[in-house]
């Protein structure tokens, strides 16, 4: 076995590579107050850039290094210029999901250019390896430990001794007042997205050596990991970010030793989750608070929504109602089908979302958490289906609002980092839980949906089965939207300090939403896993959460109605053009981009 | 590079809104070439956004701003600090993680000529003495007051023709309001023009030779700073509650 040296050394080593990221993600948040999504596509492409380097064209190692942080710098450059920079007057959230979607953007054209299958990335360095005390350690250990060192004392010296460096920092404590000394911010920007770019390439081909193994999955993973190691390390913080990825680097590699390869993650996300509860500015916070968020209020593109009258919902309604009588095929109706369940993801998230003003990127857990209760009751404990789903529901609703619950205390950014790893969280605790959930072989042979002992097999009647579940959920959130709640609810989101001050308990209103929320998503996920009669821990991911998200803004952020006419547009829409699988994640990011820079209101607007 | 004539500043017919709501109506202000200019005015009277305006951070919908005779409209901050406007903004606003040396050397950010810098800043060590013994520290450390002497000694580091200060005597001891007062007169000796915001009226009609009375977005009075302080509607609406005091 290997020694505890090995495993710290391992853990540095990691680090270092996390703060390549890190670091990035630092600067930008410094000056811009963004938490860069697309890093890790960059860091993807870095990887990539790095393998045609390596195996196609046999550039000698240094060169290979150079041309991958030439090229990742030109990609934060066209990310800044053509991405960001004109989201600069929008609203708050705005630039959050323009790096989602070219985070998306990104990672599909590298899958569609190389495809989705990994590949092995040689280091060409020897591979032998030194004794060091107790333990080992190689050439490319070495050349990382060194990349690391010089990269940060490059930016030190960047960031202490030159000119563009000095307004660097300006822009970070002070974006107006740096400007009122002659700052251009708009070049201070420029530069920290080529910088941070330049690392997070040369982050990717590194740990592609590292690994002898690239894969497009890297991409969030990494988003992830610099994440959690720059909030650890106090967002905006360059020193801390290090510290913050060089301390996650250790945690991994000690938990990996005692607890096994497969809990990696879940120290990470462990590890961000803590910090943002007990030290929500990072470790090194002291004097240095980061600036507050703006409200929540001015997250939501403000908009007048468009009013449907009531008789037109009661046609539509009624049109898909009889539409099984009608001799559509079958594949119309399944497409529906998933509509509805990927509808009733969007009411949950739409409720959160817009009228809460939580904006959620773990959605997907809630799906998984009712999947499983769902799958587990029947097949176990031999519960009727009906009654499953709807303990699903519950379970969704009781144990999703409690995990969520640390994040009740943050705002704006931060709620939607903590939900991102609560959503990881789950996934890996389903991943290793394994006398429960079965782990990785996930739960096969789940009984179709059936209801008061009669099996739903026809697509017609499962077709039916769900458009009503999503109908009744859609009314219950419109009753609830039209009580006081409603009106408290967007009193919390558009400005909370003043909701607070108005005797309402933040806390509890939270609670309400998602509790609401989580029953239709877990209600959702029931169905979904007696209708696939196969799940696993990554059949609700990231992916979906995201693509909820984008309903909902497609819908317009609030709007229920709005909500169910985004499923069906992103849902069917790629069906009729006929868009082949591959290039659906692809349309869906390149729609998130669009809608955030022309019509972030979305189609229905906002309520 | 100096046209001798006309104002050194003129804001001509602005009128600014936030969203829906009007800020300025139609505001017209003028500072003459040398001269110290304040404006007066309560809460929500429109100040901070005049300074605002004069520094490109928020664009007027219509009217015409100039500086020595060239339109500043549709210029960005930047290029305004380049054409030789400096700002000692509301609050200070040091980079409070930066040291005070290195606070004072971003005012000459737009300046190239290094070994000149570096004469400015032992100039400014022998304007505010206090500063020399804080060089190394953090900026965010320091007492409000020698914050208030690092953001002027930081302003005149691009040496500037103008230096528009926002409520500059805002937080300070007694006796730090009159060494400001006192080095605002000073630099204004040395020739650069000086266009400040107050609310203490009676402090700034002091030091300044002309002002403007600022209400709800429209100018109400203005005129030689002497005169104004004898005028019984200032009296009334600024001194007369310190008067009845005593």
């Amino acid at each position: 076995m290997s020694s505890w040296l090995d495993y710290t050394i391992n853990g540095l080593i990691v680090g270092n590579v996390y703060a390549l990221v890190a670091v990035g993600l630092a600067l930008i948040f410094g000056v811009s107050r963004l938490i860069n999504f697309a890093q890790g596509s960059i860091y993807l492409v870095g990887a990539y850039i790095g393998w045609v380097a390596v195996v196609q064209l046999h550039t000698p190692l240094p060169l290979t290094i150079i041309l991958v942080a030439v090229v990742a710098a030109l990609v934060g450059l066209i990310i800044e210029r053509f991405g960001l920079r004109p989201l600069q007057n929008s609203v708050r959230i705005a630039p959050l999901l323009a790096t989602i979607g070219i985070s998306f953007v990104l990672d599909q054209l590298v899958m569609l250019t190389f495809s989705p299958n990994p590949r092995a990335l040689p280091s060409q360095l020897p591979d032998v390896r030194f004794q060091v005390g107790g333990g080992t350690i190689g050439p490319l250990d070495l050349l990382i430990a060194g990349v690391g060192l010089t990269s940060a004392l490059l930016l030190f010296a960047f960031l202490r001794y030159s000119k563009l460096g000095w307004a660097v920092r300006a822009a970070s404590q002070d974006r107006d007042a740096a400007m009122q000394m002659g700052v251009d911010v708009n070049r201070v920007n420029q530069a920290v997205f080529g910088i941070a770019a330049a690392l997070g390439g040369v982050s990717g081909l590194l740990v592609g050596m590292y690994y002898n193994q690239i894969d497009t999955a890297m991409s969030l993973q990494a988003t992830l990991k610099g994440v959690v190691a720059e909030v650890v390390g106090g967002a905006g913080n360059v020193p801390g970010a290090v510290v913050g990825s060089l301390l996650l680097g250790l945690v991994e590699s000690y938990g990996v030793a005692v607890f096994g390869t497969s809990y990696r993650n879940l120290f990470a996300f462990l590890l961000l989750v803590v910090v943002l509860v007990l030290r929500p500015n990072g470790l090194f916070a002291s004097a240095r608070q980061a600036p507050p968020e703006p409200l929540t209020g001015t997250f939501i593109a403000p908009s007048r929504p468009l009013r449907i009258p009531r008789w037109a919902l009661l046609v539509t309604a009624a049109v898909f109602a009889i539409l099984p009588f009608f001799p559509v095929s079958f594949y119309v109706l399944q497409t529906l089908i998933n509509a509805w369940l990927l509808g009733m993801l969007a009411l949950s998230l739409t409720l959160v979302a817009g009228t809460v003003g939580q904006v959620s990127l773990g959605h997907a857990a809630l799906l998984a958490i009712g999947a499983y209760t769902s799958a587990l009751l029947s097949l176990t404990l031999s519960v009727p289906v009906g009654l499953a789903i709807i303990a699903g529901g519950l379970m969704s609703a009781a144990l999703g609002t409690l995990l969520i619950s640390p994040s009740f205390r943050l705002r704006g950014h931060y709620v939607s980092i903590a939900t991102l790893a609560i959503g990881e969280i789950v996934s890996l605790v389903i991943l290793n839980w394994e006398s429960v959930t079965r782990g990785p072989i996930g739960i096969s042979g789940i009984p179709p949906l059936s209801l008061f002992g009669y099996d739903l097999i026809s697509p017609a009647s499962i077709y039916w089965f769900s458009f009503v579940v999503m109908v009744v959920l859609a009314l219950l959130q419109g009753r609830l939207l039209g009580s006081h709640l409603g009106r408290s609810f967007r009193a919390i989101r558009d400005d909370d300090i003043a909701a607070r001050a108005y005797g309402l308990s933040l806390n509890r209103y939270k609670s309400l939403a998602f509790i609401f929320g989580g029953f239709a998503a877990g209600v959702s996920g029931g169905i979904a896993a007696h209708l696939y009669s196969y799940i696993n821990h990554e059949t609700f991911n990231t992916q979906q959460s995201i693509l909820a998200l984008t309903v909902v803004i497609l819908g317009g952020l609030g709007n229920v109605v709005g909500a169910i006419v985004g499923a069906v547009a992103l849902v069917g829409l790629p069906e009729v053009f006929r868009i082949a699988a591959e290039y659906r994640i692809l349309i869906y990011g390149i729609v998130l981009l669009l809608l955030v820079r022309f019509r972030p209101q979305g189609l229905l607007g906002t309520i | 590079m100096t046209s001798a004539s006309g104002p050194l500043l003129a804001l001509t017919g602005v009128n600014t809104f936030y969203g829906q709501a009007q800020v300025h109506f139609d505001l017209s202000i003028t500072v003459a070439r040398g001269h110290i200019v304040c404006l007066l005015g309560g809460n929500a009277s429109g100040k901070s956004t005049t300074m605002k305006i004069i520094l490109g951070l928020v664009k007027p919908r219509s009217g015409e701003v100039s500086f020595d005779g060239a339109s500043l409209i549709g210029l960005t901050t930047p290029q305004i600090v380049r054409r030789g406007i400096a700002s000692v903004p509301e609050a200070r606003r040091l980079f409070a993680d930066m040291s005070v040396r290195e606070n004072i050397l971003m005012g000459a950010f737009v300046r190239n000529d290094r070994d000149a810098v570096a004469q400015d800043l032992d100039k400014m060590l022998t304007l505010f003495p206090k500063l020399g013994q804080r060089l190394s520290q953090r900026a965010g450390s320091l007492s409000g007051g020698e914050q208030q002497m690092a953001a002027m000694a930081r302003a005149l580091m691009s040496r500037p023709r103008m230096i528009v200060m926002d409520e500059p005597t805002m937080g300070l001891s007694p006796l730090y309001v009159d060494r400001v007062l006192e080095l605002i007169r000073t630099i204004n000796r040395e020739g650069v023009s000086v266009f400040m915001v107050e609310q203490n009226a009676s402090l700034a009609l002091d030091i300044a030779h002309e002002a403007y009375v600022l209400q709800t977005g429209r100018i109400v009075l203005s005129g030689p700073a002497r005169e104004l302080r004898d005028d019984p509607r200032i009296r009334d609406a600024y001194l007369g509650g310190a008067e009845a005091a005593t």
